[in-house]
């Protein structure tokens, strides 16, 4: 499916709001989002949450014949699937540009750099090795999968064990962890990706950019490091001329963060290490209780509610005077009835009637149905003036023919039942 | 039937006189023509810094203070006034597109055509629905340049007797900028052809027609079979422009004519030889410095 | 590949060549008649073939179609024979991919696409011969096409990849220093500005050589320039002398 084009005001917008270095979440400019590092219950399964993009990497192995100019070395292999539950815009199948450009960025940052020492991986020289499989599955796409799935890979492979082997003579014996306790892979580094996004021609920079700001940037510089400030890989893309002042500054920028990131990363695999010998729960199952794994899951941001007494005060004076309202419907011919607010004929000014009956709402919006009742009910034993607080949509009337002069009641157009129901349940009060 | 085969040779290098290497106008992308800004910027060049800077590789044209650099090769950039041979590639509502080697597809609109029989008259529905009837894809035509959109591309007209769609004859695809800009493209050649020199460096070889007969709009094509003289003509002519095309010689009327007559000693499939084709384009290019100096 | 010294105690290379020193670069323009722009490029042993036809109308998807600039269509294939074991698949592998979107970056911010809205610009490359910089000579090789089919360009686009290896930058890489785990930068450079069009580096460097190595890669950009320089310029007096002029 094809993605939604960002439309204009939305853009001009961003970009705005870019060059007054404010964002659209409030975070500074080389601030990275919150990130979360969760493990499942097998070795090398871990879900990462950068912001709301959430990526889960899963690591396995397999014993295989080695490459032919290698014969000592085990096999990597990476994957990065992109399917149609991270985005809309992913199609399933395709293999799409940004797909390749994920698993070649995914791949030279490892594989390239030596993160894992491959001559350990070697059982039978020439004949049998591991392959290590690196499996990477986008769950959300909020901006930045290259970070994550990054973040994610790394923290699988180090949270890996692999089963122990042993050689007779001719004869290998994997051993079930049950026989024997699988082995950890002997991680050299970590490299970690930071994405730097560039926005009017290379003038405006940002750490970690959001879905929305991907879309408006103009370029993306990718520098993958690891904590002994060792540069990895660097790839720039997008239509962007760089200086080398830009590149160098970036570089500077992603060795603070990298070091941040591993340290949390570190500190992630200790945790799950001790639940894990404290034989306590542990793993995907148990994150659930405690909603950590639903998406759109908010924390919670505090208000500021001193001055709201002055303010509704203020409002309300300067609020016009609210026209006269009618308590018992006006019936001017059979078949029409008017309530409400101003008595004049305002068919085809539907969205003004409206407007003006929300200014002088002085609820706060609820979507429950309950207390719309209530206020309903109380309204009406007022003076039979029904608003319904959160009317976005149409008013609709339903009129009763049957008996002329009966109360019209106005529901909301989000469900007859509910209307219906709550007709039913006002006759019996009359 | 004898192949004829040979082996590679070295390529001629061009004899460059001293001279050559000091010519300051021209330019490469990237050039800074000059920091004056009292300039117009004109094609192929941009501002950057206050300079003045090249965008193409080619010669630099000034005109009082308008500069612009003109590339050696480009697409047809077309002029209101310039004559066109294209070919059909879509029909659409109310218009043809028509494909003329230059950036977009030019379009010819259905008001833009005369109408079989040459009845002036308002355009119906019933027009539009037998526009297949008048010109299908691929079907050639000649056309003027009636005005040029905001885009660039390009909008045609056939309304004179002389566009139209064109029937039997010889297509020669060459690059725009050989073709000289001249009175009148249409010209009838004493050799016995008729031919139709395209600013968009399209070339239309075709038999002089025998009588001028009612033309009916230019829509009408003639099926009856060419004479072998007159298709011995046109292939000799074709071969002729492209050996003008390769050694980068202006084509007009007199340089085509020219070409055919220092041709006529050699068999018409031997002047795509390549000393062949030297030979014949040196005797061309000493007969027009004759005639102009 | 231990034993094979990358940079010898006098510093001399693989090939003799100094540590700075680039390879022979070797170029003509338009050998192809039909295309609008070609060239053909050598740098050392490797070979590159690079043909432009635009802009011309974008045919196949009219969705594809940008309002206001022209969509740069980049295809980069390697021919069966050009590595020292047949290729099995010379184009649709994700190597491949990623080389055409890498080139299509590159020439996206050095051409200047807002003068031709709705229409499209092929670029095809091909190496012939394979002997390491793949991507750098396909740039050089691309740029000099796209000049000979007088596309407008904001300035040349050099390219060129620089290794590390004992402390020294080696600039120009060849297929042997490339695949002895060297770590190597891929800069594709607009010289007169110093704005670069494209970075790519694998392997390890520590952050304290970047800047010597992008600078290597810097200086070395602005040789080929020169050499891409000389070569328009000798092409464009033979066209001018050719049409009398």
């Amino acid at each position: 499916m094809k993605d939604t084009p960002l439309s204009n005001c939305e853009r001009d917008f961003l970009l705005k709001a870019i060059e007054e270095k404010k964002r659209l979440d409030g975070r500074q400019t080389y601030d990275y989002r919150k990130i979360k590092i969760t493990f499942g219950t097998d070795y090398g399964c871990c879900f990462v949450d950068l912001g709301k993009t959430r990526v889960m990497a899963q690591v396995s192995c397999e014993l295989v014949a080695p490459k032919e100019n290698r014969p000592n070395e085990g096999v990597m292999f990476f994957n990065i699937e992109l399917s149609p539950m991270a985005s809309p815009a992913f199609e399933q199948g395709r293999q799409s540009e940004l797909s390749v450009k994920l698993n070649r960025q995914l791949e030279r940052c490892f594989r390239n750099s030596k993160c894992i020492d491959t001559e350990s991986l070697c059982v039978v020289s020439g004949e049998k090795v591991w392959q290590i499989r690196v499996d990477v599955h986008m769950l959300n796409h909020d901006g930045n999968l290259m970070d994550a799935a990054s973040v994610a890979a790394i923290t699988a492979l180090c949270h890996f064990r692999r089963p122990d082997v042993g050689i007779q003579g001719d004869e290998v014996t994997v051993y079930s962890p049950e026989e024997r306790d699988p082995i950890p892979l002997s991680v050299y580094h970590m490299p970690i990706s930071v994405s730097f996004s560039f926005f009017q021609q290379g003038t405006y920079l940002l750490v970690d950019p959001c879905e929305r700001e991907e879309r408006v940037m103009d370029g993306l510089l990718m520098i993958a490091m690891n904590k002994h400030r060792e540069i990895c890989s660097i790839q720039s893309s997008g239509g962007i001329m760089l200086l080398k002042e830009q590149v160098m500054r970036c570089s500077k920028i992603a060795s603070v963060k990298v070091s941040e990131i591993t340290a949390l990363i570190s500190k992630a695999l200790e945790n799950d290490k001790k639940a894990r010998k404290e034989g306590g729960k542990f793993g995907f199952a148990e994150s659930m209780p405690q909603e950590r794994i639903t998406a759109l899951k908010k924390d919670e941001t505090s208000v500021e509610m001193s001055d709201v007494s002055e303010k509704a005060d203020e409002i309300i004076q300067k609020a016009e005077v609210p026209h006269q309202t009618v308590p018992s419907p006006v019936v001017p011919v059979a078949g029409v009835g008017q309530i409400g607010e101003d008595l004049q004929h305002t068919w085809g000014l539907d969205d003004e009637d409206d407007d003006e009956e929300e200014e002088h709402k002085e609820d706060s919006d609820e979507e429950q149905d309950e207390k719309n009742m209530d206020v309903e009910h109380e309204k009406e034993i007022r003076g039979c003036v029904v608003e319904i607080s959160d009317s976005e949509e149409e008013e609709v009337i339903i009129l009763q023919a049957e008996k002329p002069g009966k109360t019209p009641i106005k529901t909301g157009s989000d469900s007859h039942q509910k209307g219906a129901a709550a007709a039913s349940r006002k006759r019996p009060n009359k | 039937m004898a192949v004829d085969m040979r082996l590679p040779t070295l390529r001629k290098t061009v004899a460059l006189q001293d001279a050559a290497f000091d010519r300051k106008d021209l330019v490469v992308p990237g050039d800074v023509i000059t920091s004056d800004t009292g300039f117009m910027r004109g094609h192929g060049t941009y501002v950057d810094d206050e300079k003045l800077t090249a965008s193409v590789a080619g010669e630099v044209q000034r005109v009082d203070k308008l500069i612009c650099v003109r590339p050696l090769k480009t697409r047809f950039n077309g002029e209101v006034g310039d004559v066109v041979v294209g070919r059909i590639t879509e029909v659409q509502q109310k218009r043809w597109k028509v494909e003329t080697n230059s950036r977009l597809d030019s379009v010819l609109l259905l008001s833009s055509v005369n109408l079989p029989g040459g009845e002036l008259r308002r355009r119906s529905a019933e027009d539009e629905l037998t526009m297949r009837e008048y010109l299908q894809e691929g079907d050639l035509i000649s056309a003027e340049v009636q005005s040029v959109f905001s885009d660039g591309a390009l909008s045609l007209h056939t309304r004179s007797l002389k566009y139209g769609k064109l029937g039997q004859g010889v297509l020669v695809q060459l690059s725009p900028s050989l073709i000289k800009r001249q009175k009148t493209h249409f010209h009838n050649l004493p050799c016995g052809a008729s031919i139709i020199l395209g600013n968009n460096g399209f070339v239309w070889l075709y038999p002089t027609p025998g009588q001028q007969e009612e033309e009916a709009g230019g829509f009408y094509t003639s099926l009856e079979p060419v004479s072998l003289s007159d298709r011995e003509v046109i292939s000799r002519l074709r071969n002729c422009l492209l050996a003008l095309a390769a050694h980068k010689v202006h084509l007009y009327d007199t340089s085509v004519l020219y070409c055919y007559e220092s041709s006529l000693q050699h068999q018409v499939k031997d002047i795509l030889k390549p000393e062949v084709m030297e030979e014949i384009v040196m005797l061309t290019q000493q007969k027009i410095l004759e005639q102009e100096g | 590949m231990a034993g094979l010294e990358l940079l010898s105690d006098q510093g001399y290379r693989l090939d003799g060549r100094k540590a700075s020193e680039l390879r022979k670069v070797q170029a003509r323009m338009g050998v192809f008649a039909q295309a609008d722009g070609s060239a053909y490029l050598e740098q050392g042993n490797t070979k590159a073939l690079a043909v432009v036809y635009g802009p011309h109308e974008i045919r196949g998807s009219r969705s594809r179609a940008l309002h206001d600039r022209a969509v740069i269509n980049c295809q980069y294939s390697m021919a069966t024979f050009s590595t020292a074991e047949r290729k099995r698949r010379p184009h649709g592998d994700r190597k491949s991919t990623e080389m055409s979107l890498h080139l299509k970056q590159t020439f996206e911010a050095a051409v200047m696409t807002q003068l031709f809205p709705r229409s499209q610009i092929d670029i095809y490359v091909k190496i012939l011969q394979s002997d390491g910089g793949n991507y750098s000579v396909c740039v050089n090789a691309a740029t000099l096409a796209v000049i000979d089919a007088g596309i407008p360009m904001r300035d040349y686009v050099c390219a060129c990849t620089v290794g590390f290896v004992d402390e020294t930058p080696l600039a120009d890489l060849c297929y042997a220093e490339e695949s002895g785990r060297v770590s190597s930068l891929a800069l594709a450079l607009l010289p007169r500005g110093g704005q670069i069009a494209l970075l790519q580096m694998d392997a390890r460097l520590h952050q304290d050589h970047l800047e010597t190595l992008i600078e290597a890669a810097m200086t070395a950009c602005k040789g080929v320039s020169k050499v891409l320089d000389e070569v328009v310029r000798q092409h464009l007096q033979e066209a001018s002398v050719l049409t009398g002029e």
